[in-house]
């Protein structure tokens, strides 16, 4: 048992159990940070799946955004210091029956899939090779030069292969997606600044 | 020369044009409304006019040294009798070779002489450009110009004859459309008459059309629904601006080139006639009188296109000059047939064109039919007495001197078109018009009716005297006629305007203490009408005029036996000219009042009306001083077709034609038998109306039924009711009850059924279309309505709604696809 | 344990079935953005073990990173919506909000 698989144990364990938690827990600030617990060990997960830097930008954008916006959001609603909105146990119950089902339905489907069969490819693609040693892993994790490259439009990993086709990286989507973010975040401040109620 | 006439005459015939745009449109604006310059413009557009044709006469004539007048009479001195009572005047000339003279040069051998400058003008108008044509023009014209110059003298190789294009309208193929000028004496001496004429019925208008000069003209014979009289604005100025657009159109027609441009003419001065006839257009009289005059000149106007066709077609040109030249005739005159009766034409192109001879008849009697209509010959005389119903300087101007002459002149005109059947057949209809006009003028007892049936009588003696050849009797007659109908005319304008617009005879009487210069001057025009004279010492125009159509018909039943009414008629109506021309004077100017009111208001007309009848007296009595050998016939004579001096002797159809020379030798019988007619009917008259002997009411009684015939116009309105308008309204109501039965039947039939079948499918569309729709509908919505319940609006549900579908979902596919 | 494809899609099945049990029992929005959360999360967890150990290489890393980005601006207009129905109800309970049901 070497120490990846040991951190891959905790992190699963942590990101289950955290999942569950949120589930469980009627507090919405306990929900806010079971959901931490979470989303963090997930990008551990990520950093255990060489995706160092989808990793890095779960812990920023989730765990140091997202939820905080979260927390601001539940100080600013809650009409009492502990205000609860009970669900009925009826429902929950309920949830929790089509829950599981939907899990079964899921890992059914997982199981059935012969992965063992695409063993040959899945090996071969275990490691996602650095080219020619140009970047120091280590330094630079290992797919930060190839995103960024293909959101700049190019694929070295691609290879030869690549150049000249129609796919080209990932430019456009980018683009889009940096526009789009900016109109979230006009439309964010407008729906969501304070308006003052006109005393008729 | 032919420059400068051309350059006169489209002056003279223009300027009525331009009077006529100013005072149309200047004429209603206004003040000027009630201002008598529309008036002095017409006059001065029509006396420039004048001016100008007159000195275009003048130029015409020291042009050719007068050589018309010169050595006309060489044939009939040769012949003439010393002891002729009309001739006397005239010194017996030997002439030493009198068979050249009847070939002489200068008869008119018109379309000859003119020809090689002409046709060389219309090959090269053809070529495109008018302004080109036009400088053409000019050289030809100055290529005619130099010989006669020095040809005058020796042989009087002068072109008496001009003609050539003015403008090429269109060009369409073959088919040339132009303005085009045809001058010789005829068109000069006729330009002249006609603006002379044209001048002094405008001044005189200006004086009988004066109570127009209003904004608050009452018209006593137009009575309102509510009793009282029509109020409308004077008319002054539309008066005299149709006045001139009938004198352009008049003037067009005569300068005209070509038949077409003729016929263009024709139909603007029969505008004009309706303009001016029904010039008190809110009379229903008035109104429906000119209505009768325009659609009775269609009928003969339909004539005239059936005529332009067949020349059209056959001739394939217009144009006088081409038209007169093409048609072959033999050194004795007659057209040249063929084998089987075809004419060869020698078309203006140098080709030759077989036409038949029937056809030919055809062209003449169509041309002619338009004839009959503008100038009131029967059968369709009728219009021109209702036309009386214009104002009095319109019937002087348009139904005396001037466009019922269009026909007639016309008929000269076109008279080497004019086989001799159909001449036949211009003569027959002349004699009928004639007789049977003048039969109806002794009974009418309104003034201007008289005049009016007189006017057809005398119209009826020109196309008499052209058909039985007498080519220049009868344009004398046109002449002369027109100087003394006019005069007359405006005689009766100034009675009825002394009068106070009455114009019965019958209510008259005396006037000539009250209108001297009126009854004097009418006076001239009755004896000049009647053709009285003292031989040897004075006759009038009439005289002359008729006595050489009189003559000519004597010489033509001479030849043809058989057409003896051709002279019997004419000469019976002579003496009645007489007697209904005498008794319009002794009933309207001599004798006792018969109506007091009448006579007490009656005054004389001031002196712009009094002015013209003092011109036109003189002219009336002397403009054929002379008479064949006097200036008026000489000039006339001098365009005469080149054939008709001679005469024709037994054509195709056994018709011989009388040439000058039995025409003269006739000439003195004929006119004494004339002038006993007319002094027979003046004394008739005297004795009925001037002395009272007898009582004229007593022979109206003996012969009632003569009087109701003749009072009814020969029942001619009522036989073209019977015969044309009775028949169209009975074929009319046929129709208008196979309409009402048929025709409506199948419509109201193919309604009812449309209802029908509308109302089942209504029911079909609303029980089993609508249904289906409304079911659909009604489905849809049942749907929705049930769905609704799921749509809970909370979101937790469609959370688990999503989950719960997303597991069915896969639950199928696993089922149905297994690994 | 080694970490293997199954592994990690089973932690995305569980973090995915957790996020939908989540959203299906919180009556509070904000607890229910939570569960969306989570829902992304077990998605993106799938989307990075494909880029690990298939050749879809780092096409899925780029996928995972815009649907985090996404997924912040879903957060971003979801809370202001949320702020705003508040201001409007007084409440945050979604089960209020339900003026436009059928």
């Amino acid at each position: 048992m070497n120490g990846e698989a040991v951190f891959f144990t905790l992190f699963t364990v942590s990101a289950c159990l955290g999942a569950l938690a949120v589930v469980v827990s009627q507090n919405v600030v306990r929900m806010a940070f079971w959901l931490i617990i979470c989303l963090g060990s997930t990008a551990g997960l990520f950093f255990l799946a060489d995706a160092d830097f989808v990793g890095a930008v779960q812990l920023l954008i989730y765990v140091g955004g997202t939820l905080v916006l979260l927390v601001f959001a539940v100080m600013l609603t809650s009409s009492g210091p502990y205000v609860k909105i009970e669900t009925s146990p009826g429902e929950v119950i309920l949830a929790g029956m089509i829950g599981l089902l939907f899990l079964f339905m899921v890992i059914a489907a997982q199981t059935g899939i012969d992965w063992e069969g695409t063993g040959s490819r899945i090996a071969e693609a275990s490691e996602i090779d650095p080219p020619d040693g140009t970047f120091d892993t280590g330094a630079e994790g290992h797919t930060l030069r190839p995103i960024g490259m293909s959101l700049l439009g190019l694929r070295p990993d691609r290879g030869a292969a690549a150049s000249g086709t129609l796919f080209t990286g990932y430019l456009l989507p980018f683009e889009i997606v940096s526009v789009h973010l900016l109109v979230v975040l006009v439309g964010a401040a407008y729906l969501a600044r304070a308006k003052r109620r006109r005393e008729a | 020369m032919g420059d400068t006439l051309k350059t006169l005459l489209m002056i003279a015939w223009l300027l009525p044009l331009f009077g006529f745009a100013v005072e149309i449109l200047w004429g209603p604006r206004g003040d000027r409304r009630t201002t008598r310059w529309p008036a002095w413009m017409a006059v001065a557009c029509i006396g420039s006019g004048f001016l100008c044709s007159l000195s275009a006469l003048l130029i015409w004539g020291s042009g050719t040294d007068w050589a018309v007048l010169q050595s006309h009479d060489s044939h009939d001195a040769g012949h003439a009798a010393p002891s002729d009572t009309h001739h006397e005047g005239v010194e017996p000339q030997e002439h030493p070779a009198h068979e050249s003279a009847q070939q002489n040069p200068i008869r008119p051998t018109a379309p000859v002489r003119a020809n090689d400058a002409a046709r060389w003008h219309l090959t090269t108008a053809a070529d495109g450009h008018a302004s080109d044509a036009h400088q053409n023009a000019h050289t030809a014209a100055g290529h005619t110009d130099s010989p006669s110059d020095s040809a005058a003298s020796s042989h009087g190789q002068v072109p008496l004859v001009y003609h050539g294009t003015i403008y090429r309208l269109a060009a369409f193929g073959s088919l040339i459309l132009s303005i085009d000028y045809y001058i010789d004496s005829l068109t000069l001496v006729m330009f002249t008459m006609v603006t002379l004429i044209a001048t002094c019925i405008h001044l005189f208008a200006i004086g009988y059309m004066s109570d127009e000069l209003t904004d608050e003209y009452v018209d006593h014979f137009v009575h309102t629904s509510d009793g009282g009289h029509l109020h409308r604005q004077g008319r002054f100025y539309r008066f005299f601006a149709f006045l001139s657009l009938f004198c352009f159109s008049m003037l067009g027609l005569v300068l005209a080139g070509n038949i077409f441009q003729v016929f263009i003419f024709w139909e603007l001065v029969g505008i004009c006639s309706y303009l001016l006839i029904g010039f008190y257009t809110e009379r229903h009289s008035a109104s429906t009188a000119a209505n009768k005059a325009f659609i009775m000149n269609r009928v003969g106007d339909f004539g005239f296109l059936i005529g332009l066709m067949v020349i059209w077609t056959w001739f394939g040109t217009f144009q006088f000059s081409d038209l007169f030249a093409s048609l072959p005739r033999d050194d004795a005159g007659r057209v040249v047939t063929g084998e089987y009766g075809e004419v060869a034409l020698a078309l203006p192109d140098g080709s030759s064109k077989q036409i038949p001879y029937t056809l030919l008849v055809v062209a003449g009697l169509g041309v002619f039919a338009g004839c009959i209509g503008k100038s009131a010959q029967f059968p369709l005389q009728t219009w021109l007495p209702d036309a009386m119903e214009g104002p009095t300087p319109v019937s002087a101007l348009v139904h005396s001197a001037t466009m019922v002459a269009a026909g007639v002149y016309l008929t000269g005109r076109f008279y080497p078109m004019f086989v001799p059947e159909v001449l036949l057949v211009i003569a027959y209809i002349g004699a009928v018009t004639l007789f049977l006009a003048a039969t109806i003028a002794v009974v009418a007892t309104d003034i201007k009716k008289v005049l009016a049936y007189s006017t057809i009588s005398q119209l009826g003696y020109m196309v008499l005297g052209l058909g039985v050849f007498g080519w220049a009797a009868g344009l004398f007659h046109l002449i002369t006629h027109a100087f003394f109908k006019s005069l007359m005319f405006l005689c009766s304008g100034s009675v009825i305007h002394g009068c106070h617009h009455e114009q019965e005879m019958t209510r008259m009487g005396g006037l000539r203490h009250r209108m001297p210069i009126t009854a004097f001057t009418m006076l001239v025009g009755v004896i000049a009408i009647a053709g009285l004279s003292i031989p040897g010492l004075i006759a009038f125009s009439g005289y002359h005029s008729k006595d050489a159509i009189v003559a000519t018909a004597l010489a033509f039943i001479q030849a043809n036996p058989g057409h003896f009414l051709l002279f019997l008629l004419p000469l019976l109506t002579a003496g009645i000219t007489a007697f209904y021309m005498f008794r319009l004077w002794f009933m309207t100017f001599a004798g006792e009042p018969r109506d007091a009111h009448v006579y007490d208001h009656a005054h004389e007309s001031p002196w712009i009306m009094t002015l013209p009848l003092l011109i036109l007296a003189p002219l009336a009595a002397f403009c054929a001083t002379g008479g064949e050998d006097g200036l008026l016939y000489r000039l006339l004579a001098g365009s005469e077709p080149n054939y008709v001096a001679a005469g024709v002797s037994s054509t195709a159809s056994g018709l011989t034609l009388p040439g000058h020379h039995a025409i003269h030798e006739v000439h003195s019988t004929a006119g004494t038998w004339a002038l006993v007619a007319a002094i027979a009917g003046t004394l008739l008259a005297w004795v009925l109306y001037g002395t009272k002997a007898v009582r004229v009411e007593d022979m109206k009684r003996q012969m009632a039924g003569l009087h109701r015939f003749l009072t009814h116009k020969w029942y001619f309105d009522e036989l073209y009711d019977a015969l044309f308008v009775q028949p169209v309204h009975q074929v009319a109501r046929f129709f208008a009850w196979i309409d009402r039965t048929l025709i409506d039947g199948i419509v109201h039939f193919a309604a009812r059924l449309t209802v029908l079948a509308s109302r089942w499918d209504r029911l079909f569309d609303e029980l089993f279309i609508d249904g289906l729709v409304n079911l659909v509908g009604r489905a849809t919505f049942s749907v929705g309505r049930s769905f609704h319940v799921v749509q809970t609006g909370r979101l937790r549900q469609y959370v688990m709604f999503i989950v719960v579908g997303v597991v069915a979902l896969f639950a199928v596919l696993f089922t149905t696809f297994p690994r | 344990m080694q970490p293997s494809l199954s592994g990690y899609l089973l932690i995305g099945a569980v973090l995915f079935t957790c996020g939908v049990v989540c959203m299906a029992t919180r009556r509070n929005a904000i607890g229910v953005l939570m569960g969306v959360e989570l829902v992304l999360n077990g998605a993106n967890v799938n989307l990075v073990a494909f880029s690990r150990y298939t050749t879809l290489g780092i096409d899925g890393q780029i996928y995972s990173l815009f649907i985090i980005v996404l997924a912040a601006a879903e957060a971003a207009l979801a809370l202001a919506i949320a702020l705003n129905f508040y201001n409007n109800h007084l409440t945050i309970d979604v089960d209020k909000a339900s003026s436009l049901k059928g």
